[in-house]
């Protein structure tokens, strides 16, 4: 059984393809990166809600920490949903440039933040909740967007 | 497990990395006007006082404070260590190295002693402080990354070559410049290269290189292995050195080669990278490549000429391979310091971090650090090629500064003008 921090860094990669996919059909025009940009942001942010609804609540509910490491990753989501937002808002303005400044910005932050949740979070989650690693790997493979 | 790196409390603040990205391209244009003023005669022989000179100047006061700005962002990123008293110690480690850097530049030119000695404790200080305080962050680290393994190993490495300085200068100081001056003058500027910034290079490279540009990772063996086998050419290349000469070129090919499979590596990942985007970190990268292949090739075929393309190697690989790195870096963590650290205090109308650089300006500084490295390479034929290069290069550390500058007026005017907590547009009119 895959344990919840492979599926976590999995699905990282999994949304980078997609980034990559977005900012390639960016690329030609950015009419043509609407659908692919919404399909990002679509997988980003089931990526987000598989940790805040499920990981995070799990792991704050058996450490007690609420304020620790995973408030910093939810400040973090934030930060990413507003840039988020402003990638849409410079597809409908049809400004490459504004476009492209605000995906930089995105993958930056997000790859340092993938970072720190990869080295240092995740080992500490999957240390944490090794014995319910199955039924939650269950839980975000089957989680439904909100 | 260490968590400090996952608080925005507990970061660095910005002016710890930020202190040395601005110094460094002043040491760019101090080192620049040297070679300008220089006789292009004295510089062919690396053992000449301005060589000398001109090499520290980009070595610890360019490449040195990049790496030593960087690390402090890194290690709490990459690692999840933080470094004990950050603030206090960047900053004091910074204005020791500053000065200790700027008396052993004004000491040895003027053959001063006592300067000499100032620069012996600012550098050697400095470097500790740094070093040390790296050290006791990296101890607590239970993730061993490959990554973690290299930025280890070229701690250790740059430990030695501290200390093998220390010894250099106190050579001048008590003006005692023989045989062993020499031999370990060799060590310590082969070991800064490949054991210091080569191995904490390619051990950066492992994280950035799929992460910034969704290229394909490093196989496995390249990022267990490769640290480790460069370690032990670099060891048996000191014992051959030192004891058996003429074996001396088995172990530069044993480096040489895996230098060169880096360079070829990061070509390759960079040509089947997923993000279409190409911008002057790119191209960095990819001169980077270049130049490590031509100088780790060179490097070798010097050995059957009694060494007389060696400053011609210190240019491939010091200029060419690892200052194109080091500038694209700077590049890429200035502006996205700048954002992170200003939206992290609330600030949502700011520029994304494409226009906090200006594009045109930073493809004019590639090509004019690039055309002056071609010249300098040139200036061994052509000595008269060395002054217009020298006036490109410090141009292109001008323009450098300019880039780093203009991000962090951004963040300054933006603490000053607070724009998100302007209500006027809310008056009644």
């Amino acid at each position: 059984m895959i344990t919840i921090k492979d599926f976590l860094t999995a699905d990282h990669g999994r949304c980078d393809e997609y980034f990559a996919d977005m900012e390639a059909k960016a690329t030609e025009s950015l009419s043509n990166a609407k659908e692919a940009c919404e399909a990002f942001i679509n997988e980003t942010e089931k990526h987000f809600q598989m940790e805040e609804r499920v990981v995070f609540e799990e792991f704050e509910t058996k450490t007690g920490m609420t304020q620790g490491p995973t408030a910093m990753m939810r400040h973090e989501h934030t930060q990413m949903r507003g840039l988020m937002a402003q990638m849409l808002e410079a597809i409908a303005a049809d400004n490459k440039d504004k476009f492209f400044g605000t995906t930089e910005t995105f993958m930056i932050l997000q790859q340092q933040h993938n970072m720190k949740e990869e080295q240092m979070l995740y080992p500490m989650v999957q240390q944490h909740l090794e014995a319910e690693s199955e039924r939650i790997v269950e839980m975000i493979d089957s989680l439904v967007v909100e | 497990m260490e968590l400090n790196g996952l608080s925005i409390d507990q970061a660095p603040p910005i002016s710890a990395p930020v202190r040395f990205f601005i110094t460094a391209p002043l040491f760019g244009i101090i080192a620049g006007l040297l070679i300008f003023f220089s006789d292009s005669a004295t510089l062919m022989s690396r053992f000449s006082v301005e060589s000398i000179v001109i090499a520290h100047a980009m070595t610890i006061g360019f490449l040195g404070f990049i790496m030593l700005g960087a690390l402090t962002q890194m290690l709490p990123v990459l690692v999840g260590a933080k470094m004990p008293n950050v603030a206090v110690v960047s900053k004091y480690s910074f204005y020791l190295l500053s000065f200790g850097l700027l008396f052993m530049i004004v000491g040895l030119l003027n053959h001063n002693s006592l300067l000499i000695s100032f620069a012996m404790f600012g550098l050697g200080s400095g470097f500790l402080l740094m070093i040390g305080s790296m050290g006791i962050a990296l101890k607590g680290v239970s993730n061993f990354t490959p990554t973690v393994k290299a930025i280890s190993t070229s701690l250790v490495f740059a430990s030695i070559i501290v200390l093998m300085g220390l010894f250099l200068l106190y050579s001048y100081v008590v003006d005692d410049i023989g045989e062993l001056h020499t031999i370990v003058a060799n060590i310590h500027s082969v070991w800064a290269a490949f054991g210091f910034a080569g191995i904490l290079i390619i051990g950066v490279a492992f994280q950035v290189l799929p992460m910034f540009y969704v290229a394909p990772k490093f196989k496995s063996f390249c990022k267990k292995r490769v640290v480790w086998l460069i370690s032990i050419g670099l060891v048996m290349w000191l014992f051959f050195t030192l004891f058996q000469e003429e074996w001396t070129l088995f172990a530069k090919l044993w480096i040489a080669t895996f230098f060169w499979a880096f360079a070829t590596t990061v070509w390759l990942k960079l040509s089947r990278r997923r993000r279409p985007i190409s911008d002057v970190t790119v191209w960095y990268w990819r001169s980077a490549s270049i130049f490590l292949t031509l100088g780790a090739f060179l490097w070798i075929f010097d050995e059957y000429f009694k060494h007389e393309y060696i400053v011609m190697v210190a240019i491939l690989i010091g200029g060419g391979f690892i200052m194109s790195i080091m500038v694209g870096m700077v590049y890429k963590v200035i502006p996205f310091l700048v954002w992170f650290h200003l939206n992290g205090m609330g600030y949502m109308s700011i520029p994304t971090m494409n226009e906090m650089t200006n594009k045109k300006l930073a493809y004019t500084q590639f090509a004019t650090f690039i055309g002056a490295l071609i010249g300098f390479v040139f200036a061994f034929y052509m000595p008269e090629l060395l002054q217009i290069s020298a006036l490109s290069f410090t141009f292109s550390m001008i323009l450098l500064e300019y880039n780093v500058i203009a991000p962090m007026l951004i963040y300054k005017k933006t603490l000053q003008t607070k724009p998100d907590f302007d209500m006027s547009a809310f008056a009644s009119k």
